[in-house]
Protein backbone atom coordinates (compact mmCIF):
# COMPACT_ATOMS: atom_id res chain seq x y z
CA UNK A 1 0.00 0.00 0.00
CA UNK A 2 2.69 2.46 0.98
CA UNK A 3 4.63 1.58 -2.14
CA UNK A 4 1.62 2.38 -4.28
CA UNK A 5 1.09 5.69 -2.50
CA UNK A 6 4.76 6.63 -2.77
CA UNK A 7 4.80 5.80 -6.48
CA UNK A 8 1.56 7.69 -7.13
CA UNK A 9 2.84 10.76 -5.27
CA UNK A 10 6.11 10.54 -7.21
CA UNK A 11 4.15 10.39 -10.46
CA UNK A 12 1.94 13.36 -9.63
CA UNK A 13 4.80 15.49 -8.32
CA UNK A 14 6.96 14.64 -11.31
CA UNK A 15 4.18 15.36 -13.75
CA UNK A 16 3.35 18.73 -12.26
CA UNK A 17 6.19 20.21 -10.20
CA UNK A 18 8.86 18.46 -12.25
CA UNK A 19 7.44 19.89 -15.45
CA UNK A 20 7.29 23.40 -13.99
CA UNK A 21 10.89 23.24 -12.77
CA UNK A 22 12.20 21.96 -16.07
CA UNK A 23 10.22 24.45 -18.11
CA UNK A 24 11.57 27.36 -16.05
CA UNK A 25 15.17 26.14 -16.21
CA UNK A 26 17.53 28.01 -18.49
CA UNK A 27 20.12 25.27 -18.93
CA UNK A 28 18.28 23.30 -21.67
CA UNK A 29 19.05 26.08 -24.15
CA UNK A 30 22.73 25.62 -23.41
CA UNK A 31 22.62 21.85 -23.74
CA UNK A 32 19.60 21.06 -25.90
CA UNK A 33 20.37 17.35 -26.32
CA UNK A 34 20.54 16.92 -22.57
CA UNK A 35 17.35 18.95 -22.27
CA UNK A 36 15.55 16.62 -24.66
CA UNK A 37 16.83 13.55 -22.76
CA UNK A 38 15.62 15.04 -19.48
CA UNK A 39 12.15 15.75 -20.82
CA UNK A 40 11.89 12.23 -22.21
CA UNK A 41 13.18 10.76 -18.94
CA UNK A 42 10.73 12.79 -16.87
CA UNK A 43 7.83 11.74 -19.09
CA UNK A 44 8.81 8.07 -19.03
CA UNK A 45 9.47 8.19 -15.30
CA UNK A 46 6.09 9.64 -14.32
CA UNK A 47 4.31 7.28 -16.69
CA UNK A 48 6.14 4.24 -15.33
CA UNK A 49 5.55 5.37 -11.76
CA UNK A 50 1.78 5.63 -12.32
CA UNK A 51 1.62 2.20 -13.94
CA UNK A 52 3.74 0.66 -11.19
CA UNK A 53 1.63 2.36 -8.53
CA UNK A 54 -1.39 0.55 -9.88
CA UNK A 55 0.55 -2.67 -10.11
CA UNK A 56 1.86 -2.30 -6.55
CA UNK A 57 -1.67 -1.77 -5.29
CA UNK A 58 -2.92 -4.96 -6.88
CA UNK A 59 -0.02 -7.31 -6.67
CA UNK A 60 2.33 -7.38 -3.77
CA UNK A 61 5.66 -8.29 -5.27
CA UNK A 62 7.13 -11.36 -3.65
CA UNK A 63 10.74 -11.39 -2.57
CA UNK A 64 13.25 -10.99 -5.35
CA UNK A 65 14.46 -14.20 -6.80
CA UNK A 66 15.82 -15.36 -10.09
CA UNK A 67 13.14 -18.00 -10.45
CA UNK A 68 10.93 -16.24 -13.00
CA UNK A 69 8.29 -18.96 -13.08
CA UNK A 70 8.16 -18.96 -9.28
CA UNK A 71 7.85 -15.19 -9.36
CA UNK A 72 4.84 -15.38 -11.66
CA UNK A 73 3.18 -18.01 -9.51
CA UNK A 74 3.76 -15.94 -6.38
CA UNK A 75 2.36 -12.85 -8.09
CA UNK A 76 -0.76 -14.75 -9.13
CA UNK A 77 -1.19 -16.09 -5.61
CA UNK A 78 -0.87 -12.56 -4.27
CA UNK A 79 -3.40 -11.33 -6.80
CA UNK A 80 -5.89 -13.97 -5.80
CA UNK A 81 -5.22 -13.29 -2.13
CA UNK A 82 -5.91 -9.65 -2.83
CA UNK A 83 -9.48 -10.57 -3.61
CA UNK A 84 -9.83 -12.45 -0.35
CA UNK A 85 -11.06 -9.44 1.59
CA UNK A 86 -13.53 -6.74 0.39
CA UNK A 87 -11.04 -3.94 1.02
CA UNK A 88 -8.34 -5.97 -0.61
CA UNK A 89 -10.42 -6.70 -3.68
CA UNK A 90 -11.34 -3.04 -4.10
CA UNK A 91 -7.71 -2.04 -3.88
CA UNK A 92 -6.68 -4.80 -6.25
CA UNK A 93 -9.31 -3.84 -8.80
CA UNK A 94 -8.44 -0.16 -8.64
CA UNK A 95 -4.79 -1.00 -8.90
CA UNK A 96 -5.24 -3.18 -11.95
CA UNK A 97 -7.53 -0.64 -13.59
CA UNK A 98 -5.02 2.15 -13.11
CA UNK A 99 -2.06 0.13 -14.31
CA UNK A 100 -3.79 -1.26 -17.38
CA UNK A 101 -5.58 1.91 -18.41
CA UNK A 102 -2.59 4.25 -18.02
CA UNK A 103 -0.15 1.83 -19.60
CA UNK A 104 -2.57 0.80 -22.30
CA UNK A 105 -3.55 4.36 -23.17
CA UNK A 106 0.09 5.44 -23.47
CA UNK A 107 0.98 2.49 -25.67
CA UNK A 108 -2.10 2.89 -27.86
CA UNK A 109 -1.54 6.61 -28.46
CA UNK A 110 2.15 6.11 -29.21
CA UNK A 111 1.35 3.45 -31.78
CA UNK A 112 -1.39 5.63 -33.30
CA UNK A 113 0.96 8.63 -33.52
CA UNK A 114 3.65 6.56 -35.20
CA UNK A 115 1.20 5.05 -37.69
CA UNK A 116 -0.26 8.47 -38.48
CA UNK A 117 3.15 9.94 -39.10
CA UNK A 118 4.16 7.04 -41.34
CA UNK A 119 1.05 7.22 -43.46
CA UNK A 120 1.32 10.96 -43.93
CA UNK A 121 4.98 10.62 -44.86
CA UNK A 122 4.16 7.95 -47.44
CA UNK A 123 1.49 10.13 -48.98
CA UNK A 124 3.76 13.16 -49.09
CA UNK A 125 6.59 11.14 -50.62
CA UNK A 126 4.22 9.93 -53.36
CA UNK A 127 3.24 13.48 -54.23
CA UNK A 128 6.84 14.66 -54.06
CA UNK A 129 7.83 11.95 -56.53
CA UNK A 130 5.70 13.55 -59.21
CA UNK A 131 5.93 17.20 -58.18
CA UNK A 132 9.54 17.71 -57.25
CA UNK A 133 12.79 17.74 -59.23
CA UNK A 134 15.92 16.30 -57.78
CA UNK A 135 18.77 18.80 -57.62
CA UNK A 136 21.83 16.57 -57.57
CA UNK A 137 24.18 19.45 -56.71
CA UNK A 138 22.23 20.17 -53.53
CA UNK A 139 21.28 16.58 -52.85
CA UNK A 140 17.71 17.74 -52.27
CA UNK A 141 14.31 17.96 -53.95
CA UNK A 142 13.00 21.26 -55.32
CA UNK A 143 9.34 22.16 -55.64
CA UNK A 144 8.00 25.01 -57.70
CA UNK A 145 6.13 27.16 -55.16
CA UNK A 146 5.79 30.85 -54.36
CA UNK A 147 6.18 30.53 -50.59
CA UNK A 148 9.68 30.00 -49.21
CA UNK A 149 9.89 26.80 -47.20
CA UNK A 150 12.45 24.12 -46.45
CA UNK A 151 11.63 20.87 -44.72
CA UNK A 152 12.80 17.31 -44.39
CA UNK A 153 10.89 14.06 -44.37
CA UNK A 154 11.77 10.85 -42.64
CA UNK A 155 10.88 7.72 -44.53
CA UNK A 156 12.13 6.44 -47.83
CA UNK A 157 15.01 8.46 -49.24
CA UNK A 158 14.84 10.91 -46.29
CA UNK A 159 14.54 13.86 -48.67
CA UNK A 160 15.19 17.48 -47.89
CA UNK A 161 12.72 19.62 -49.83
CA UNK A 162 13.08 23.27 -50.81
CA UNK A 163 10.68 25.51 -52.68
CA UNK A 164 11.89 27.63 -55.60
CA UNK A 165 10.98 30.68 -53.50
CA UNK A 166 13.28 29.46 -50.73
CA UNK A 167 16.17 29.03 -53.18
CA UNK A 168 15.59 32.57 -54.38
CA UNK A 169 15.47 33.96 -50.83
CA UNK A 170 18.71 32.36 -49.59
CA UNK A 171 22.28 33.37 -50.26
CA UNK A 172 24.63 30.44 -51.01
CA UNK A 173 26.15 30.48 -47.50
CA UNK A 174 22.67 30.59 -45.98
CA UNK A 175 21.60 27.68 -48.16
CA UNK A 176 24.52 25.60 -46.90
CA UNK A 177 23.55 26.39 -43.31
CA UNK A 178 19.92 25.42 -43.93
CA UNK A 179 20.90 22.10 -45.51
CA UNK A 180 23.23 21.35 -42.58
CA UNK A 181 20.34 22.07 -40.19
CA UNK A 182 17.99 19.70 -42.00
CA UNK A 183 20.62 16.95 -42.21
CA UNK A 184 21.08 17.22 -38.45
CA UNK A 185 17.34 16.56 -38.01
CA UNK A 186 17.61 13.43 -40.14
CA UNK A 187 20.77 12.19 -38.38
CA UNK A 188 19.24 12.70 -34.96
CA UNK A 189 15.94 10.98 -35.84
CA UNK A 190 14.12 14.04 -34.55
CA UNK A 191 10.89 13.07 -36.30
CA UNK A 192 10.65 10.10 -33.97
CA UNK A 193 11.15 12.24 -30.85
CA UNK A 194 8.54 14.74 -31.95
CA UNK A 195 6.06 11.97 -32.78
CA UNK A 196 6.58 10.32 -29.39
CA UNK A 197 6.06 13.51 -27.38
CA UNK A 198 3.01 14.33 -29.47
CA UNK A 199 1.60 10.86 -28.86
CA UNK A 200 1.92 11.17 -25.09
CA UNK A 201 0.50 14.70 -25.08
CA UNK A 202 -2.55 13.37 -26.95
CA UNK A 203 -2.79 10.38 -24.63
CA UNK A 204 -3.05 12.47 -21.48
CA UNK A 205 -4.29 15.93 -22.46
CA UNK A 206 -3.70 18.63 -19.91
CA UNK A 207 -1.09 16.75 -17.89
CA UNK A 208 1.69 19.35 -17.59
CA UNK A 209 4.69 17.11 -18.15
CA UNK A 210 3.42 15.64 -21.42
CA UNK A 211 2.04 18.92 -22.73
CA UNK A 212 5.25 20.81 -21.89
CA UNK A 213 7.50 18.03 -23.17
CA UNK A 214 5.68 18.25 -26.51
CA UNK A 215 6.28 22.02 -26.79
CA UNK A 216 9.81 22.06 -25.41
CA UNK A 217 11.18 19.07 -27.32
CA UNK A 218 9.98 20.65 -30.59
CA UNK A 219 11.92 23.83 -29.76
CA UNK A 220 14.95 21.94 -28.50
CA UNK A 221 15.34 19.81 -31.64
CA UNK A 222 15.48 23.04 -33.67
CA UNK A 223 18.24 24.27 -31.35
CA UNK A 224 20.17 21.01 -31.76
CA UNK A 225 19.93 21.42 -35.54
CA UNK A 226 20.90 25.11 -35.33
CA UNK A 227 24.00 24.13 -33.34
CA UNK A 228 24.90 21.62 -36.04
CA UNK A 229 24.48 24.32 -38.69
CA UNK A 230 26.73 26.63 -36.66
CA UNK A 231 29.54 24.09 -36.83
CA UNK A 232 29.87 24.74 -40.57
CA UNK A 233 28.66 28.35 -40.80
CA UNK A 234 28.83 31.51 -38.72
CA UNK A 235 25.91 31.95 -36.31
CA UNK A 236 24.98 35.25 -38.01
CA UNK A 237 24.56 33.38 -41.29
CA UNK A 238 22.27 30.79 -39.69
CA UNK A 239 20.30 33.62 -38.05
CA UNK A 240 19.82 35.48 -41.32
CA UNK A 241 18.73 32.21 -42.98
CA UNK A 242 16.12 31.74 -40.23
CA UNK A 243 14.77 35.21 -40.83
CA UNK A 244 14.85 34.89 -44.63
CA UNK A 245 12.67 31.78 -44.50
CA UNK A 246 10.41 33.00 -41.68
CA UNK A 247 9.27 35.78 -43.98
CA UNK A 248 6.67 34.08 -46.09
CA UNK A 249 3.37 34.44 -47.82
CA UNK A 250 1.70 31.54 -46.06
CA UNK A 251 -0.94 32.39 -43.47
CA UNK A 252 0.84 32.95 -40.22
CA UNK A 253 -0.26 31.80 -36.82
CA UNK A 254 -1.21 34.41 -34.29
CA UNK A 255 1.68 34.96 -31.93
CA UNK A 256 1.18 33.94 -28.35
CA UNK A 257 2.21 36.34 -25.65
CA UNK A 258 5.92 36.39 -25.04
CA UNK A 259 8.67 35.53 -27.46
CA UNK A 260 7.93 33.52 -30.58
CA UNK A 261 10.11 30.45 -31.06
CA UNK A 262 11.74 32.25 -33.99
CA UNK A 263 12.80 35.09 -31.70
CA UNK A 264 14.12 32.63 -29.12
CA UNK A 265 16.21 30.90 -31.78
CA UNK A 266 17.52 34.19 -33.14
CA UNK A 267 18.47 35.46 -29.68
CA UNK A 268 20.27 32.21 -29.01
CA UNK A 269 22.18 32.44 -32.30
CA UNK A 270 23.12 36.08 -31.88
CA UNK A 271 24.55 35.82 -28.40
CA UNK A 272 25.75 32.26 -28.06
CA UNK A 273 25.43 31.12 -24.47
CA UNK A 274 28.40 29.39 -22.96
CA UNK A 275 27.96 25.65 -23.16
CA UNK A 276 27.41 23.81 -19.90
CA UNK A 277 30.55 22.79 -18.07
CA UNK A 278 31.38 19.10 -17.74
CA UNK A 279 30.52 18.94 -14.03
CA UNK A 280 27.04 20.30 -14.61
CA UNK A 281 26.54 17.91 -17.52
CA UNK A 282 27.58 15.05 -15.30
CA UNK A 283 25.07 16.05 -12.64
CA UNK A 284 22.31 16.37 -15.22
CA UNK A 285 23.16 13.02 -16.79
CA UNK A 286 22.92 11.59 -13.28
CA UNK A 287 19.52 13.21 -12.88
CA UNK A 288 18.33 11.56 -16.10
CA UNK A 289 19.49 8.16 -14.84
CA UNK A 290 17.79 8.68 -11.47
CA UNK A 291 14.56 9.59 -13.22
CA UNK A 292 14.69 6.49 -15.37
CA UNK A 293 15.40 4.07 -12.54
CA UNK A 294 13.50 5.68 -9.65
CA UNK A 295 10.08 4.12 -10.31
CA UNK A 296 11.54 0.62 -10.59
CA UNK A 297 13.57 1.07 -7.44
CA UNK A 298 10.61 2.39 -5.50
CA UNK A 299 8.45 -0.48 -6.69
CA UNK A 300 11.10 -3.01 -5.79
CA UNK A 301 11.69 -1.74 -2.22
CA UNK A 302 9.24 -4.13 -0.50
CA UNK A 303 10.51 -7.01 -2.58
CA UNK A 304 14.08 -6.21 -1.56
CA UNK A 305 13.01 -5.87 2.06
CA UNK A 306 11.28 -9.25 1.85
CA UNK A 307 14.39 -10.89 0.47
CA UNK A 308 15.38 -11.89 4.01
CA UNK A 309 12.04 -13.43 4.75
CA UNK A 310 12.04 -17.07 3.84
CA UNK A 311 8.39 -17.90 4.27
CA UNK A 312 5.58 -17.01 1.90
CA UNK A 313 3.88 -13.97 3.44
CA UNK A 314 0.36 -15.12 2.69
CA UNK A 315 -0.81 -16.03 6.16
CA UNK A 316 -3.87 -14.00 7.19
CA UNK A 317 -2.02 -12.03 9.83
CA UNK A 318 0.78 -11.22 7.44
CA UNK A 319 -1.72 -10.00 4.81
CA UNK A 320 -3.65 -7.67 7.12
CA UNK A 321 -0.65 -6.37 9.04
CA UNK A 322 1.73 -5.73 6.22
CA UNK A 323 -0.57 -3.80 3.90
CA UNK B 1 10.39 2.03 -57.55
CA UNK B 2 12.86 4.78 -56.92
CA UNK B 3 14.44 4.29 -60.33
CA UNK B 4 11.21 5.53 -61.88
CA UNK B 5 10.96 8.61 -59.66
CA UNK B 6 12.28 11.07 -62.20
CA UNK B 7 10.38 9.40 -65.00
CA UNK B 8 7.10 9.71 -63.10
CA UNK B 9 7.79 13.43 -62.66
CA UNK B 10 8.69 13.76 -66.36
CA UNK B 11 5.48 12.04 -67.47
CA UNK B 12 3.28 14.14 -65.17
CA UNK B 13 5.10 17.26 -66.37
CA UNK B 14 4.17 16.57 -69.99
CA UNK B 15 0.57 15.70 -69.28
CA UNK B 16 0.14 18.83 -67.18
CA UNK B 17 1.66 21.08 -69.79
CA UNK B 18 -0.15 19.51 -72.78
CA UNK B 19 -3.55 19.96 -71.13
CA UNK B 20 -4.94 17.19 -73.34
CA UNK B 21 -5.20 13.47 -72.72
CA UNK B 22 -2.39 11.45 -74.30
CA UNK B 23 -1.56 7.85 -75.05
CA UNK B 24 1.57 6.03 -73.92
CA UNK B 25 2.96 6.22 -77.46
CA UNK B 26 2.55 10.03 -77.58
CA UNK B 27 4.32 10.46 -74.23
CA UNK B 28 7.05 8.01 -75.25
CA UNK B 29 7.74 9.92 -78.48
CA UNK B 30 8.25 13.11 -76.52
CA UNK B 31 10.40 11.52 -73.81
CA UNK B 32 12.72 9.72 -76.22
CA UNK B 33 13.82 13.08 -77.60
CA UNK B 34 15.82 13.42 -74.36
CA UNK B 35 16.85 9.83 -73.68
CA UNK B 36 16.24 6.39 -75.12
CA UNK B 37 13.33 4.62 -73.45
CA UNK B 38 11.40 1.45 -74.07
CA UNK B 39 7.64 1.49 -74.68
CA UNK B 40 7.15 -0.99 -71.85
CA UNK B 41 9.02 1.27 -69.43
CA UNK B 42 6.76 4.25 -70.10
CA UNK B 43 3.72 1.94 -70.09
CA UNK B 44 4.66 0.63 -66.63
CA UNK B 45 5.25 4.14 -65.27
CA UNK B 46 1.92 5.44 -66.56
CA UNK B 47 0.15 2.38 -65.28
CA UNK B 48 1.73 2.93 -61.85
CA UNK B 49 0.67 6.58 -61.87
CA UNK B 50 -2.85 5.46 -62.66
CA UNK B 51 -2.74 2.96 -59.83
CA UNK B 52 -1.53 5.63 -57.42
CA UNK B 53 -4.37 7.91 -58.44
CA UNK B 54 -2.41 10.59 -60.27
CA UNK B 55 -3.78 9.69 -63.73
CA UNK B 56 -7.22 8.82 -65.04
CA UNK B 57 -7.65 6.85 -68.24
CA UNK B 58 -10.17 5.95 -70.93
CA UNK B 59 -9.96 3.16 -73.37
CA UNK B 60 -9.35 4.16 -76.97
CA UNK B 61 -9.27 1.14 -79.17
CA UNK B 62 -6.53 -1.11 -77.82
CA UNK B 63 -4.73 1.57 -75.86
CA UNK B 64 -5.59 3.95 -73.07
CA UNK B 65 -5.65 7.73 -73.20
CA UNK B 66 -4.37 9.17 -69.92
CA UNK B 67 -5.03 12.51 -68.28
CA UNK B 68 -4.02 13.98 -64.90
CA UNK B 69 -6.51 13.48 -62.08
CA UNK B 70 -5.78 16.93 -60.70
CA UNK B 71 -3.71 19.91 -61.76
CA UNK B 72 -0.21 20.54 -60.48
CA UNK B 73 -1.20 23.59 -58.45
CA UNK B 74 -3.71 21.55 -56.47
CA UNK B 75 -1.08 18.96 -55.47
CA UNK B 76 1.47 21.63 -54.65
CA UNK B 77 -1.05 23.56 -52.58
CA UNK B 78 -2.05 20.46 -50.66
CA UNK B 79 1.53 19.41 -49.96
CA UNK B 80 2.67 22.90 -49.00
CA UNK B 81 -0.47 23.41 -46.98
CA UNK B 82 0.48 20.44 -44.86
CA UNK B 83 4.10 21.52 -44.72
CA UNK B 84 3.29 25.04 -43.57
CA UNK B 85 0.48 23.97 -41.26
CA UNK B 86 -0.17 25.50 -37.91
CA UNK B 87 2.20 23.99 -35.38
CA UNK B 88 -0.78 22.68 -33.48
CA UNK B 89 -1.68 20.42 -36.38
CA UNK B 90 1.86 19.31 -36.74
CA UNK B 91 1.81 15.59 -37.34
CA UNK B 92 5.53 15.13 -37.07
CA UNK B 93 5.77 13.70 -40.56
CA UNK B 94 8.00 16.56 -41.64
CA UNK B 95 10.20 19.02 -39.80
CA UNK B 96 10.10 22.52 -41.22
CA UNK B 97 13.17 24.74 -40.99
CA UNK B 98 11.20 27.65 -39.52
CA UNK B 99 7.54 28.59 -39.31
CA UNK B 100 6.23 31.75 -40.94
CA UNK B 101 5.65 34.71 -38.66
CA UNK B 102 3.69 37.93 -39.24
CA UNK B 103 5.47 40.55 -41.39
CA UNK B 104 5.56 43.06 -38.51
CA UNK B 105 7.45 40.54 -36.39
CA UNK B 106 9.88 39.87 -39.25
CA UNK B 107 10.63 43.59 -39.60
CA UNK B 108 11.21 43.93 -35.88
CA UNK B 109 13.55 40.93 -35.73
CA UNK B 110 15.43 41.98 -38.85
CA UNK B 111 16.06 45.41 -37.31
CA UNK B 112 17.40 43.73 -34.18
CA UNK B 113 19.61 41.43 -36.28
CA UNK B 114 21.02 44.38 -38.25
CA UNK B 115 21.64 46.36 -35.06
CA UNK B 116 23.58 43.43 -33.61
CA UNK B 117 25.63 43.12 -36.81
CA UNK B 118 26.44 46.86 -36.68
CA UNK B 119 27.52 46.56 -33.06
CA UNK B 120 29.82 43.69 -33.98
CA UNK B 121 31.24 45.69 -36.88
CA UNK B 122 31.96 48.70 -34.65
CA UNK B 123 33.74 46.55 -32.09
CA UNK B 124 36.23 45.34 -34.68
Amino acid sequence: MTTAVVLAVYAVVGATLGAVLLRRASWPQRAPRLGIATWQALSASTLAAMVLAGAALSVRLPSLSTDIAGLFRACLMNLRAGYATPAGSLATTIGLAVALSVGGRALWCLVLALAGTRSQQRRQLRVLAVLAHRDTALGALVIDHSSPAVFCLAGRGRPIVLTTAALAALAPVELAAVLAHERAHLRGRHHLLVTATRGLARAFPGVPVFRDANEQVACLVEMVADDAACRGSRPEVVASAVLALADGTAPTTALAAGKSSVEVRLLRLQSPLSPLGPSRRFVLAGLVSVLIFAPLMLAAVPAIAAADVDHCPLGDSALTLTW
Amino acid sequence: MRAFGDLEAAVMERLWSWEAPATVREVLEDLTKQRPLAYTTVLTVMDNLHRKGFLLREREGRAYRYRPASDRAAYAAELMGEALADSGDRVGALLQFVEHIPPAEVTKLRAALDAAADARQRRR
